[in-house]
């Protein structure tokens, strides 16, 4: 009789696999290098920049009404909220006073984006985890709605924009609230559509249960935010602890992981999150008030007064902050981007480490990051 | 040291090694030639009509042209909804996307593992121009600088309907050409160029300065133990 | 170098809260004026270690988120700047390290410690602001070039930066500006 083949006797080598930048799975144009033993994860090395554009830099050479228009590309899934920082940040510089119907269009239109973005990486993240075609259609097909009510306040479908230092730029048509109120009523409806098929599906189930647990302590250590923090049960989002513009009187509640910060529960929040989103907009639209929409005049040679300004808000992925530095000029001194990818993709080496290697893209999915907003 | 093996196909050229399974079409590729004036609009016809995209996104526009593969655009109404993740298999490249020159070295790598017939079109201003981005450090100027262009697709990003009208006129295209001419235009192609990424120079260079550096070595070692 | 960030008027700023802290355990820092009601201290790069340790785990104030380190190219100097939030509190502070910057070129860097051995969310944002900036953090595990290629030449965001120009980008550099 042959030997018999056991783990204790079979030698393996460790191996080195160059993943990316150009995959299908990876969101754009992330580079992994992994070394594998056999099928498990032993290093990896994210390496990224394969989409520097250089907004930074961008920023310190365009004057600040150029500058506005580039902003929306810093994360092009989620464009009103790169442009609601910014605004932000250069409105805390200036003293300049958004009037309260700037001020309830932008949460109007930000809770609009966040479901658009979420649609997005719901579908992504089914293909991530191998349903190719089929199940992307359901969610497409209604963030195809929100584009459309989009590109009917802003001219385009992606890039906004819309949020200008001061306000917003255009008051939609009252036809246009009644289309958004139209969506909100079917959306939930919507929602149930892909938790029944995703949800307790026993193969969604395999594949993201107990995968990629992202413990609290590392979490706090990299400075992890947004929904993938919230999976991990942090009860952390900044519309309720440093609350910005009218989520004071918005009643919200934030959803949180239930289990212990698995896959699953980053998947379950995101989708929470879309209900609760779908819930604040009905709010907004209850409460519109009349009035102005802009308190800045919006001119090529815009200035704001001189000094340093931050700002956070809660983008879809995280804490989106914007640190400006200006001199009184129409440009920016400096511009830095503090982007919530950047930040939660230095945590994947930790959760990638010790997993199958099949497991790369269903933790890489959950996290749910944009590459441009990692790379600028 | 034993010969390197000398393989020569039928018309009596040098092969490199790693070529030489491969079959040589002279013969064919010479009736090919004659009755491609019959040939070329039937298989014109079949070829445009299943142009298979390689899945290149870097940015925005890769957004774009997935909403285009979703049920609201359907770009499988022109035989293009096969995406494919691999170069091997795909016939076009949309570049979705700002290429940077980071990236440039791996779109390189990319466009020369398409097999021949390819086509390129370049999506959006970041790729045509360097769009919003022109005057970036890191931003190459246009991605006809690195890899020839077919169609331009003008828009940042262009939407899903401007897909459509590129692949329908690189359809157009695809139609009007002689397969047997384009043949005579296209350059020497090798089934795999490996790129070293970090440097951007062709492996084989490299390659062959390791193995240079490596025979003075062992040189030098030998003329030491005579010593 | 012709902009100039507007000057910053002197004025004896009372000592904040963190300042205190800091203060009492041994470590000068100098208050800068507020922006946006949110502390704005200078501390000198050698101290800049033993007082982040002190603010990430001390039970008084638990800063222990940090938010991001962005470098700032200024015509005499070089600042580091630390954006600290909590996630237990309302608290926030900001940190700044001055390098003077003595004609310095732009291939040459200014020095300070790092903080990514115990803050491993500092890991990038150093890496990213020496990329751009150009400020060598000591001590740093891993200290490569982060978002542009490995064997780039200077630090783009630096005021004297001169941009490269070659096949891939010869058209006017600044048409647009």
């Amino acid at each position: 009789m042959a030997t018999e083949l056991t783990t204790t006797n079979l030698k393996t080598d460790e191996m080195i696999i160059n993943m990316g930048p150009q995959h299908p799975a990876t969101h754009g144009v992330l580079r992994l290098i992994l070394k594998l033993d056999g099928e498990i994860v032993r290093h990896v090395e994210p390496v990224i920049g394969h989409l520097h554009r250089a907004q930074e830099w961008q920023g310190q050479n365009r004057t600040l009404f150029q500058y506005q228009a580039l902003i929306d590309r810093v994360d092009y899934l989620s464009g009103m909220f790169t442009s609601l920082a910014f605004a932000h940040a250069c409105e805390q510089i200036d003293g300049c006073e958004v009037p309260p119907r700037a001020q309830y269009l932008r949460a109007l239109v930000c809770e609009m984006n966040r479901i658009s973005s979420h649609l997005l990486w719901l579908g992504t993240f089914l293909i991530d985890l191998g349903a190719l075609f089929g199940f992307p259609f359901y969610p497409f097909r209604e963030r195809e709605k929100l584009l459309d009510l989009f590109e009917e306040i802003a001219g385009q479908r992606m890039m906004f924009n819309y949020i200008r230092i001061g306000g917003v730029i255009r008051d939609p048509k009252p036809t246009w609230f009644e289309k958004v109120r139209k969506f909100t009523q079917e959306f939930p409806d919507r929602i149930d559509e892909y938790e029944a098929i995703v949800t307790q599906n026993p193969i969604v189930l395999k594949r993201t249960k107990d995968v990629g647990i992202l413990d609290k302590q590392v979490a706090f250590d990299y400075g992890v935010s947004g929904p993938s923090l919230r999976g991990s049960g942090v009860n952390y989002d900044l519309r309720k602890v440093r609350p910005y513009g009218i989520y004071p009187d918005l009643n919200f509640d934030v959803p949180l992981g239930q289990n212990k910060g698995d896959t699953w529960d980053r998947y379950m929040c995101r989708i929470l999150e879309m209900r609760q989103s779908n819930e604040l907009i009905k709010q907004c639209l209850d409460k519109m008030p009349e009035g102005e929409i802009l308190g800045k005049k919006q001119i090529a040679g815009l200035r704001i007064k001189a000094g340093e300004g931050f700002s956070a808000i809660e983008s879809p992925r995280g804490v989106l902050g914007c640190y400006v530095i200006s001199n009184g000029s129409d440009k920016a001194y400096r511009i830095k981007w503090r982007n919530p990818s950047f930040c939660n993709l230095a945590v994947l080496p930790s959760l990638l480490i010790g997993r199958p290697i099949s497991d790369i893209m269903a933790i890489f999915g959950s996290i749910d990051v944009i590459l441009p907003d990692v790379d600028r | 040291m034993n010969e390197p093996l000398k393989i020569l196909n039928q018309s009596n050229e040098l092969v490199s090694p790693e070529l030489s399974d491969t079959v040589t079409l002279t013969t064919l590729d010479k009736a090919i030639d004659m009755l491609s004036t019959i040939v070329s609009p039937i298989a014109n016809l079949a070829r445009s009509n299943s142009v298979w995209p390689l899945t290149f996104g870097t940015s925005c526009c890769a957004i774009e042209m997935m909403c285009v593969g979703m049920s609201a655009f359907d770009i499988s109404r022109f035989g293009s909804e096969v995406f494919r993740a691999t170069p091997r298999q795909a016939d076009l490249i949309l570049t979705a996307g700002t290429i940077t020159r980071k990236m440039a070295s791996a779109l390189i790598t990319l466009y020369e593992q398409l097999p021949e017939p390819k086509y390129v079109i370049a999506m959006g201003a970041c790729t045509i121009t360097g769009g919003m981005f022109n005057d970036s450090y890191s931003v190459v100027q246009g991605v006809d600088r690195l890899i020839p262009v077919d169609v331009y697709l003008p828009g940042c990003p262009p939407r899903p309907e401007a897909i459509l009208d590129a692949l329908l006129k690189l359809q157009q295209k695809i139609r009007t050409e002689n397969y047997a001419k384009r043949r005579l235009k296209g350059y020497d192609q090798r089934p795999v160029r490996y790129v070293d990424y970090d440097s951007g120079r062709p492996m084989e260079d490299l390659l062959a300065m390791a193995m240079e550096e490596t025979k003075e070595v062992l040189t030098k070692q030998d003329n030491d133990n005579t010593k | 170098m012709t902009e100039k960030p507007a000057e910053k008027t002197e004025v004896k700023l009372e000592i904040g809260r963190f300042g205190k802290f800091l203060q009492d355990n041994g470590i000068k820092s100098k208050r800068q004026s507020d922006s946006n009601n949110v502390e704005t201290i200078v501390i000198d790069a050698k101290d800049l270690e033993p007082a982040m340790r002190l603010l990430k785990t001390s039970s008084e104030t638990t800063l222990n988120f940090l938010l991001c380190v962005s470098g700032v190219d200024y015509a005499d100097k070089i600042d580091s700047v630390y954006h600290l939030w909590s996630y237990e509190h309302n608290d926030a502070l900001v940190i700044k390290v001055e390098l003077p910057k003595n004609n310095m070129t732009n291939t040459q860097t200014p020095c300070m410690s790092s903080i990514s051995n115990f803050w491993p969310a500092a890991n990038w944002h150093e890496r990213e602001t020496y990329d751009l900036v150009g400020i060598r953090y000591l001590k740093h595990p891993y200290l490569r070039r982060i978002l542009n290629p490995w064997d780039w030449e200077g630090h783009p965001l630096r005021r004297d930066y001169k941009q490269l120009i070659d096949a891939l980008n010869d058209k006017n550099p600044h048409s647009f500006r």
